[in-house]
């Protein structure tokens, strides 16, 4: 049993697969008898503080402020302080980064070895080594990751991605796949009409997701299949393009656009249709084709990051993302498929619930968790050595920050607020008790 | 047992490896400096020539500039000199450009009325702008103009045009603004001359050498390098001529400078190629191509 503080910038109130991600990781790790918290920064004016998420698990939202996409200023030593108390006072053994844009994540790694205890990054992305935005964030993830004690990627393809991005050792680093609630994408009761075929299309509407390729392909699978309709769900600056493609090859009663749909009718949109279209052009996981093929839809998507390595191939076709007509004849295999009976969605869901739950992503991540504390951590000279290699310039800068941050540390500890001064937790959540009183 | 299995790159079935197994093909995927063709010193010091060529239009400009402050050249032997040279460089463009189009009558028509409107302009101004700046002190003129053709030389257009691109390409927001900050600067330098004659002439060579001599060098990279290269080489003599006799010092500075321009850049380049890391691999986002 060991005490986890999850941080990350992204959490609940947002949605999306970060925040699920380590929702579920944490609930996960209470049913093992672990004690988990979250740290987060708040959402003012009323998210803010202490907040308990069922089944009791312990949200804490530190007053920061955030700068862009819901991620604070990495500033390295503002959030200190209270990173110190909460440590202190909930008695955490392991500090668990997600998200490398998040800037909480990276400082908690950074400060976390101050206490002693250990540390781990989950890597949800996958990032280029071209553009300068990458380049800067791939520093800053090396320069993190520099003493961490063990990250995580969720495919094979996000862990070479890392490896090379942070200059890691491949043996650290581990690769535990995201999973999903398999009972909330039950394929439908009655199964789809094979006379008309819905390809089901749910993503944001922005360049990255391919959404040119589907306009590129739309209005050809439409002319080529009578039988074809699009539904298409999400919302986002590639929208006004969709609308146009419809209007012109007037596709109206064929293109159904349904604007946003919410984490939970995205079911209800998935069993409408037979065949799912991911048009992403990268991808480090891909959970919509997850979710998808577990609601028993046959999946087409671009062969890109780490999509093929989600689905076994008689349950997904690929197509290369860098050629519309490739999407085409994918699409053409898929519906064949769908149209000659040959796709089973009761069996495709029983096999998901076979491969992924969080059941077994929780008990690797605690054999992660397990082999991490049992190593040797690495004293603060071996540390300073470390930051030191990362570049003649850079390498200073870090070690620069991370004795600026070993004194305020200091400082903290004997003059700000010593350790005695501190009110510590003395009773946490009782998850057994909770769930006998619940259920009595 | 479990050697017998062997290792795939797939998360849907549990495989008896540890999470953190490093398999054979790991990065096997992973592409290294792809659609690299590394470029040859002679072919860099081809395209260095355009910035020698830029930087000795500077020099000689500023070599007429001095002269005419001294008073030591005619205003209208400039005059004379630039209108000689705008004809040749006309005739010359005429005679090149193998157009068959039927609107030049229309556009030379077009052309003569700009440089009538441009010259006369300049006739009625060249009083005001001889005492533009009398408040100002010569230093700030001179420290505002250097930092001014610093500006113009950073910023103007070197970039290498596929020729077939030569006459549709569009100057881009930074060789204008490079234009206008050395017609600017000139400007301000020209405030410094004392006859009317003396700030028309310097102001119609400026116009000269920076708005229409950018586009002669363009065009000329259509040509065989030869030709480049002898151009290069006549701007060139002609810039370290003209200052030799004004400052021995800023001749071997310049001197210094196109050697460094011309040789020693292009040969840190080359070698920095050895250097270049370029990675690619699944992880990259996809490029569409859309048909």
């Amino acid at each position: 049993m060991t005490n986890i503080a999850m941080i990350c910038d992204f959490f609940h109130p947002n949605v999306g697969g970060v925040e699920n991600h380590i929702y579920m990781l944490a609930v996960n790790l209470m049913n093992r008898g672990h004690k988990v918290i979250v740290i987060t920064h708040s959402h003012p004016p009323d998210r803010v503080g202490i907040r308990w998420l069922v089944p009791g698990l312990k949200v804490y939202y530190i007053p920061l402020r955030t700068i862009a996409s819901s991620a604070t200023l990495p500033d390295f030593f503002a959030f200190l302080p209270y990173f110190r108390t909460i440590i202190l006072r909930e008695r955490i053994e392991l500090v668990h980064g997600h998200a490398s844009l998040s800037a909480l994540a990276n400082e908690g790694i950074l400060h976390a070895h101050w206490f002693g205890i250990r540390t781990v990054f989950t890597d949800h992305s996958i990032f280029g080594f071209a553009d300068a935005a990458s380049i800067l964030t791939n520093k800053l993830l090396e320069a993190t990751l520099r003493n961490v004690d063990g990250v995580i990627c969720v495919s094979y393809t996000a862990r070479e991605n890392t490896v090379l991005r942070a200059a890691l050792v491949p043996r650290i680093v581990h690769v535990i796949p995201s999973a999903l609630l398999t009972d909330q994408f039950r394929p439908a009761e009655v199964p789809p009409p094979t006379d008309i075929i819905n390809i089901v299309v749910i993503s944001r509407l922005v360049y990255r997701k391919g959404i040119d390729l589907l306009v590129a392909t739309a209005p050809r699978v439409c002319a080529r299949f009578p039988n074809v309709r699009f539904l298409v769900g999400g919302s986002g600056p590639k929208l006004i393009e969709l609308l146009q493609m419809r209007e012109k090859h007037l596709l109206q009663d064929r293109i159904t656009l349904l604007g946003p749909v919410r984490h939970a009718d995205v079911r209800g949109v998935l069993i409408k249709g037979s065949i799912f279209l991911n048009t992403s052009l990268t991808e480090s996981f891909g959970i919509a084709i997850l979710e998808a093929a577990c609601a028993g839809l046959y999946v087409v998507s671009t062969r890109v990051g780490g999509t093929p390595e989600v689905l076994p191939e008689d349950m997904i076709s690929f197509a290369k993302p860098d050629e519309d007509v490739d999407v085409m004849r994918a699409l053409e295999e898929a519906i064949q498929i769908v149209s000659q009976n040959k796709h089973d969605p009761i069996r495709a869901h029983e096999r998901i619930k076979e491969f992924y739950n969080w059941g077994q992503v929780a008990d690797r991540t605690e054999v992660v968790y397990n082999s991490i504390l049992q190593s040797e951590p690495r004293d603060l000279w071996t540390r300073m050595q470390r930051t030191l290699s990362l570049g003649p310039f850079v390498g200073l800068i870090y070690l620069g920050m991370l004795v600026v941050d070993w004194v305020f540390f200091m400082l903290l500890e004997h003059i700000i607020l010593p350790r005695d001064q501190l009110d510590y937790v003395e009773r946490d959540w009782d998850l057994k008790r909770f769930r006998q009183v619940s259920h009595s | 047992m479990s050697t017998e299995i062997t290792w795939e790159k797939v998360l849907w079935k549990r495989q008896p490896y540890p999470d953190n197994y490093v398999p054979e093909s790991f990065l096997s995927e992973l592409r290294r400096n792809t659609n690299f063709s590394p470029y040859t010193y002679s072919a860099v010091i081809l395209a260095s020539c355009m910035i020698a060529q830029h930087l000795s239009a500077l020099f000689i400009f500023l070599a007429v500039f001095a002269r005419l402050y001294n008073e030591t050249l005619d205003p209208r032997l400039l005059v004379g000199l630039t209108i000689c040279c705008n004809l040749l460089g006309y005739i010359l463009g005429e005679l090149l450009e193998s157009q068959s189009q039927t609107s030049r009558v229309e556009t030379r028509a077009k052309m003569l009325k700009s440089i009538i409107f441009i010259v006369v302009a300049l006739v009625i101004l060249s009083p005001g702008l001889r005492t533009l700046t009398a408040a100002t002190s010569s230093d700030s003129i001179w420290a505002i103009s250097a930092c001014l053709f610093i500006l113009n030389t950073l910023l103007a257009d070197y970039e290498a045009t596929p020729p077939d691109k030569l006459y549709t390409t569009r100057l881009s927001s930074a060789s204008v603004i490079s234009i206008n900050a050395a017609v600017f600067s000139s400007v301000v330098l020209a405030s410094r001359l004392s006859t009317n004659n003396a700030v028309f002439a310097l102001t119609l060579f400026s116009f000269h050498l920076f708005a229409l001599f950018p586009f002669i060098r363009l065009r000329l990279q259509a040509y065989p390098s030869i030709i480049r290269i002898g151009f290069t080489t006549f701007m060139i003599t002609l810039s370290l001529y003209l200052i030799a006799s004004l400052s021995v010092f800023v001749v071997s500075l310049l001197i210094l400078g196109y050697i460094l321009v011309l040789f020693i850049s292009p040969a840190i380049l080359v070698w920095a190629q050895g250097h270049k890391n370029e990675i690619r691999g699944p992880w990259d986002v996809a490029v569409p191509h859309l048909r």
